[in-house]
């Protein structure tokens, strides 16, 4: 598989305080990586840090060999596409609408059917015909974070920078999205990946090729959930006992956490 | 009936496999935008009406439109006071509105905030000042009396604007800073056109109270026609920024970059053509704030908030509201003319709260 984005050295302060310390990342083609960390652990800031919202203090960041710098951002738009944890606004567009600033990357100003009909495929992907014509402000927390996937995925880049895209969402919706997140990327005709911070140990354990694990700035353990989702670094990032259940024939793999927090445990 | 006929056309445009849900956005589209051609064939029908009607020698629409398509032969009198005396000011307040209610929409849009106008940013108030220091102290870049007026309005609006553009760098600024900032701005040269008015000769007094009134009787129709040419060329750009507006109003600067827009730079550029196109228009009538800030407010209720669709439905609502605000203050009266300015507050305010109130009544 060829490689897709490479971070290397990526430092971030906000002013005295170091968010990200050198930090090196690479992520191949057709490949879902989660990054997992406390609140504050700098995942948002290293997505921010990818797709040129926030600047790197030092170190580079390339797509494609290209350095994200060097483009600009009508054409960093079309390799990725970001999710924020939430998207609120006193202004509102019918979601279809919303949907249709994922085309905008590639169009100058006029809609093509074949655009229009892109978004309707999105809405149809994601299952959001029964809202696709009402106001963004008028659907619920988890509505709207689907409509702003939904844009992500109708800009049709090549790696999705995903903000705890399923902090809003009902358990049936995490699994669904997370199952067509999963679709598009492991699609071997297009080749496309996603990065994504999230919370849910075990939602990412279950859709990602590879887990990262982020603490104070650092990524100190990167590798399948298998490898990476043990008792010790769980205690090390999240300060928590955990027992992890690993089932050989599926690899499937569950962590749960324990009520004792690890300082309790120590006094 | 007309709805048929839009579907009827839509699907003639349309390829048979196309998806139902993008045929469905494409009527949709067509339905908004028979309503802006609806209210544009409604403001023309106004301008004709405002033409025949005035402090004496009213002609009913009929006879006006015959004069103006030419039908109909018009006697001396009648042809100055249709083409030398009403048309330059019928003209001013379609051109007037279409300026100020696309600055409106375009600031409301780059600063993602529905309180924003051209008054309330201090923009408006900016050129007022700019534009008193011209006529009270003769300060001017351009020695030509009113360019000279014009581009001291312009320059001190784009003072505000620069100010405006430094509090957006700083990234916990609140959309409703801008407000206060406006608020601040607007009471700062106030107390100096103020002060420059106690100073003033009495020539130099009628001036400026002409400026805070608000009337379209001053400008000439040369005047009105630079005016038109600044606006309608600077309309297409305002349009080229449309899908940068819709991302910035959607989810903010960090939505818009992940869509391909600079913020900062798309903000400081919207802010400066903004200021030219309110600017231009004020330097001439004097300070008209309230088209900004309701004209693009009422054009989202039938458009929604798509710029591509609002700038051009803000700038119809704009003209219309200007025109029916000043025949009302022409007629209402008569002899007695009530500035526009004066007009579009007295008549526009309680609707605009009723929108508002209708909308949060919705909303609950």
């Amino acid at each position: 598989m060829n490689q897709l984005l490479d971070a290397s050295g990526v430092s971030f302060s906000w002013g005295e305080n170091d968010v990200l310390k050198e930090l090196n990342l690479q992520i191949k083609e057709n490949e879902l990586v989660s990054i997992l960390g406390v609140n504050g652990a700098g995942k948002s800031t290293l997505l921010k840090c990818l797709n040129r919202i926030l600047k790197p203090k030092s170190g580079e960041i390339r797509v494609f060999s290209e350095n994200i710098h060097d483009l600009n951002l009508i054409e960093l738009s079309k390799f990725m596409s970001y999710v924020p944890q939430s998207v609120r606004s006193s202004f509102s567009m019918d979601v279809f609408d919303v949907i249709l600033l994922g085309r905008r990357p590639h169009i100058n100003w006029s809609i093509s059917n074949e655009d229009r009909d892109k978004v309707s495929n999105t809405i149809r992907f994601l299952n959001l015909e029964d809202f696709a014509f009402r106001r963004f402000n008028q659907l619920s927390g988890g509505e709207r974070q689907r409509v702003i996937i939904a844009k992500a995925i109708a800009q049709d880049p090549n790696l999705f920078l995903l903000d705890e895209p399923t902090s809003d969402l009902d358990l049936k919706n995490q699994i669904e999205i997370m199952k067509r997140l999963r679709e598009l990327v492991s699609n071997p005709e297009s080749p496309k990946s996603a990065l994504i911070a999230i919370h849910d140990i075990n939602i990412a354990a279950r859709f990602s090729d590879r887990i990262l694990l982020l603490h104070e700035g650092e990524i100190v353990a990167s590798g399948k959930p298998r490898e990476v989702l043990t008792q010790e670094n769980i205690a090390m990032v999240f300060g928590v006992t955990s027992t992890i259940e690993f089932r050989e024939y599926d690899s499937y793999i569950r962590v749960m956490i324990e009520d004792e927090i690890k300082e309790e445990i120590e006094v | 009936m007309s709805k048929e006929l839009v579907s009827s056309f839509v699907h003639l445009l349309v390829d048979d496999i196309m998806d139902p849900l993008s045929v469905q956005h494409i009527e949709k589209g067509k339905n908004q935008l028979l309503m802006v051609v609806f209210l544009s064939f409604s403001t023309i029908l106004l301008a004709i009406y405002a033409l025949g009607q005035g402090s004496s020698s009213n002609l009913d629409m009929w006879t006006t439109a015959s004069i103006v398509f030419g039908i109909e032969n018009p006697s001396e009198l009648q042809y100055d006071i249709i083409w030398k005396l009403r048309f330059p000011r019928i003209l001013m307040a379609i051109i007037g509105g279409v300026a100020l209610a696309t600055a409106g929409a375009l600031m409301q849009g780059c600063l993602a905030n529905p309180l924003v106008s051209p008054l309330t940013l201090g923009v408006a108030s900016g050129a007022a000042l700019g534009a008193a220091i011209a006529i009270v102290l003769g300060i001017t870049i351009v020695n030509i009396p009113n360019l000279g007026i014009v581009v001291n309005a312009f320059l001190f609006s784009l003072i505000v604007v620069y100010i405006i553009i430094q509090l957006g760098n700083f990234r916990s600024i609140s959309a409703e800073s801008y407000i206060l900032v406006g608020i601040a701005i607007t009471f700062i040269t106030g107390a100096i056109v103020s002060t420059m008015q106690y100073f003033a000769t009495d020539a130099q007094l009628s001036q400026l109270t002409h400026w805070s009134f608000g009337s379209l009787s001053r400008p000439e129709l040369i005047d009105v026609l630079w005016i038109g040419v600044v606006v309608v060329g600077l309309m297409p750009q305002a349009l080229r920024w449309s899908w940068d507006l819709n991302a910035l109003t959607l989810g903010g600067d960090d939505f818009a970059i992940s869509t391909g827009v600079n913020p900062a730079v798309i903000r400081r550029n919207i802010l400066v053509l903004s200021a030219l196109m309110t600017s231009v228009v004020i330097a001439f009538t004097g300070l008209i704030g309230f088209v900004g800030l309701a004209a693009p407010h009422m054009a989202r209720q039938i458009v929604g908030n798509d710029f591509r669709k609002l700038i051009p439905c803000s700038a119809v609502f704009g003209s219309f509201l200007m025109l029916f605000a000043d025949t009302l203050g022409r007629t209402l009266f008569a002899p007695i003319v009530i500035p526009v300015g004066i007009m579009l507050s007295v008549i526009g305010g309680p609707f605009f709260m009723y929108l508002l109130l209708k909308d949060s009544r919705v909303s609950q």
